[in-house]
């Protein structure tokens, strides 16, 4: 199988000793949008620019289309970036913008010009081409690096937070632009972001990262619905998580002594070692509130085989959502969201609940 | 409250300074004006008069007072600060360049380099002209001593203007110019060059103006023939007549003319980028 770009154990470590990024493995099929997650510092720009190769590789292989890159020049690379502040060149006109890459590869002028022609059409902004790009929207000049960068054919089209400078509403248009032109292109993305959103909607896989090390590579959902860490399932998604300590399998599930009693779960990988410590992690989105009066058996019928007492402390309605805050037994305050025809008049403020969730639905993580 | 105090202070400091700035400027242009051949470097002026800018250009009858000697001296200066200013702006921008990375030693050559706008300049003439004279052996120049002389000087100012230009510079640019699979050398010399014009413009303008008046340094290293702030000097030694200052006159006019051609220079690339602006506004 021969991948379009691929990762071995890349590490690096800046000159004054400190590690940026530890044993960095991942392979790309030609196509993918990959999407690297995590908070700032984590060191997911750093490996976008040592693939794009402004920065030298510590240790490891980086392979692009079976090519060991790793001491090519950034010019040599079959590789183009995006960046955050879009990076034209201001002393340049639009058009003189994207010619710039055809111009210096020596391509004949007609043949030049009929590509900048198309691509200036397809990304909108043939009416703009003869104006420098310095006074034009964030929207346009994002627009601008993107057919700056697309009309050299890359393998490989490498965008840092390519996003981040933009306002909500045209981070949305563009965010669909830019799935929809990779679709079309065919060719591979490596997305670089910090917003969950952004990576959940945009890409095929994600990388989450933290303080240098891969957390996770899965896809958008499974991410959400299987985190394989403490930290992802902190970072992605509302998750509430229950520390106890794994008691042995029941039914098909795993038992977890906690606080709440013995819960059952779904374990994230392989079958943790009896009396282990782990967390459930426990989706916003796979709880269901029900009111105390309710009959156990019922709810366990109904609901799912977990439950757990809480006190309702604050139920607000914005629109047809209702805003659900609770305190669990031990004290953690929990909010959730669910429709409001689910909840209609079963619960109030002040009174006595009871969580309730599937096994399957909650993730089992061994710490 | 502290401002009825504090601004009127400043207010006077800054008269005091421009008083400073200005002050001799105007003591020699009001003499300049002095009359001629009798009237001498002193006030009141006796009569006023064109004569001594006349007299530097050979238009008035002959008298006792000979023209100064400045021809050659003019050209020569010129010429040597026209290669001053392009050696030392070329090394200024390379080595300025070379120090956007941290490298081995970098805090010390900076020191080096810096140095040669700081040692005493009389000492660095003479140590080149003993240098020239007892240990290579070669015959003292304007144009081989006194440049090296003047390069060392001016260079540190080219540089340093230069290394506050890359400062700001935003390498993203270079950055993208590479990914688009443009090499360095192009990328200096389509993207990096035209952004940081500007900047070589002000290095160019300060190699060329030290150079121009440049005297302790030249004075040991310079050799026979005069440049033109040793013939000035030159002819204190005998006797001071106002053509000196009519020609101090005529030279600040001409460094002021100069600073317009570089004022025109940037007006013009800023005006461009307005103009460009203007044109998207209307379409």
């Amino acid at each position: 199988m021969a991948y379009d770009l691929q990762l071995s154990h890349i590490g690096k470590v800046y000159d004054n000793g400190t590690p940026a990024v530890i044993d960095f493995n991942l392979d790309v099929d030609k196509g993918e949008f990959i999407a690297f997650l995590g908070p700032s510092g984590c060191g997911k720009t750093t490996t976008l620019r040592m693939i794009a190769g402004f920065e030298s590789i510590t240790s490891g292989d980086l392979l692009i289309r079976g090519r060991r890159v790793n001491d090519l020049q950034p010019e040599k690379r079959p590789t183009s970036m995006i960046f955050q502040n879009y990076a034209l060149f201001p002393h340049l006109t639009v058009r003189q913008n994207v010619m710039f890459g055809l111009e210096v590869k020596g391509l004949p002028a007609a043949e030049a010009n009929r590509k900048v022609d198309r691509i200036l059409d397809k990304l909108g902004l043939s009416d703009v081409a003869d104006i420098r790009p310095t006074r034009l929207s964030g929207g346009q000049r994002q627009r601008i690096a993107l057919a700056r960068s697309l009309v050299v054919e890359p393998d490989i089209l490498l965008l840092d937070e390519p996003l981040g400078a933009l306002d909500a509403n045209l981070r949305k248009s563009i965010q669909n632009e830019l799935k929809l032109l990779q679709r079309d292109l065919g060719i591979t993305f490596v997305f670089v972001t910090h917003a969950q959103s952004e990576a959940l909607a945009l890409s095929d896989r994600i990388v989450v990262m933290n303080a240098g090390r891969v957390e996770q590579i899965s896809p958008p959902r499974e991410l959400y619905t299987r985190p394989q860490s403490i930290f992802v399932a902190r970072f992605i998604g509302a998750n509430t998580l229950i520390s106890g300590s794994v008691r042995g399998t029941q039914g098909g599930h795993l038992a977890v002594e906690t606080a709440f009693g013995t819960l059952l779960a779904e374990p994230s990988a392989g079958m943790p070692a009896a009396g282990a410590a782990a967390s459930i992690v426990l989706p916003a989105e796979a709880m269901h509130v029900l009111p105390a009066t309710m009959p156990e058996a019922e709810i366990r019928a109904s609901h799912g085989a977990n439950l757990v007492p809480c006190r309702i402390t604050r139920l607000q309605l914005v629109g047809h959502i209702l805003q659900i805050g609770m305190v669990l037994p031990n004290g953690e305050a929990v909010t959730l969201e669910g429709h409001a025809d689910k909840y209609r008049d079963t619960l109030s403020a002040g009174s006595e609940a009871v969580v309730a969730w599937n096994p399957s639905d909650a993730t089992l993580i061994v710490q | 409250m502290e401002s009825r105090i504090l601004k009127p202070a400043l207010g006077l400091y800054v008269a005091l300074f421009v008083l400073f700035l200005y002050g001799p400027f105007v003591v020699l242009t009001i003499i300049s004006f002095q009359q001629g051949p009798e009237g001498g470097p002193q006030f009141p002026i006796i009569e006023w008069s064109t004569y001594w800018y006349r007299h530097i250009f050979g238009l008035t009858p002959p008298s006792r007072i000979a023209p100064l000697p400045f021809g050659e001296a003019l050209l020569r200066s010129l010429v040597l600060a026209f290669m001053t200013m392009v050696v030392s702006t070329v090394l200024g921008v390379m080595s300025a360049q070379a120090f956007r990375r941290k490298f081995k030693g970098s805090g010390v050559v900076f020191y080096l380099i810096v140095l040669g706008m700081m040692v005493p300049g009389v000492l660095t003439g003479l140590g080149t002209s003993l240098l020239a004279n007892n240990v290579i052996g070669i015959e003292r120049h304007w144009y081989t001593t006194a440049f090296a002389t003047h390069v060392a000087y001016t260079f540190p100012f080219a540089f340093l203007v230069m290394l506050a230009i890359l400062n700001r510079f935003d390498a993203s640019v270079e950055e993208a110019s590479w990914s688009l699979g443009v090499d360095p050398w192009t990328t200096f010399r389509k993207v990096t060059f035209p952004l940081i014009f500007p900047g070589v413009l002000s290095a160019m303008l300060f190699a060329f103006t030290l150079s121009l008046d440049e005297f302790p340094r030249t004075l040991f290293a310079s050799g026979r023939d005069q440049t033109l702030p040793l013939a000035i000097y030159g002819t204190f030694s005998v006797e001071i007549h106002p053509n000196i200052f009519a020609f101090g006159v005529l030279t600040t006019l001409f460094s002021f003319a100069l600073l317009s051609v570089y004022g025109l220079l940037m007006a013009m690339s800023v005006r461009r980028a307005r103009k460009m602006a203007m044109q998207e506004d209307i379409a």
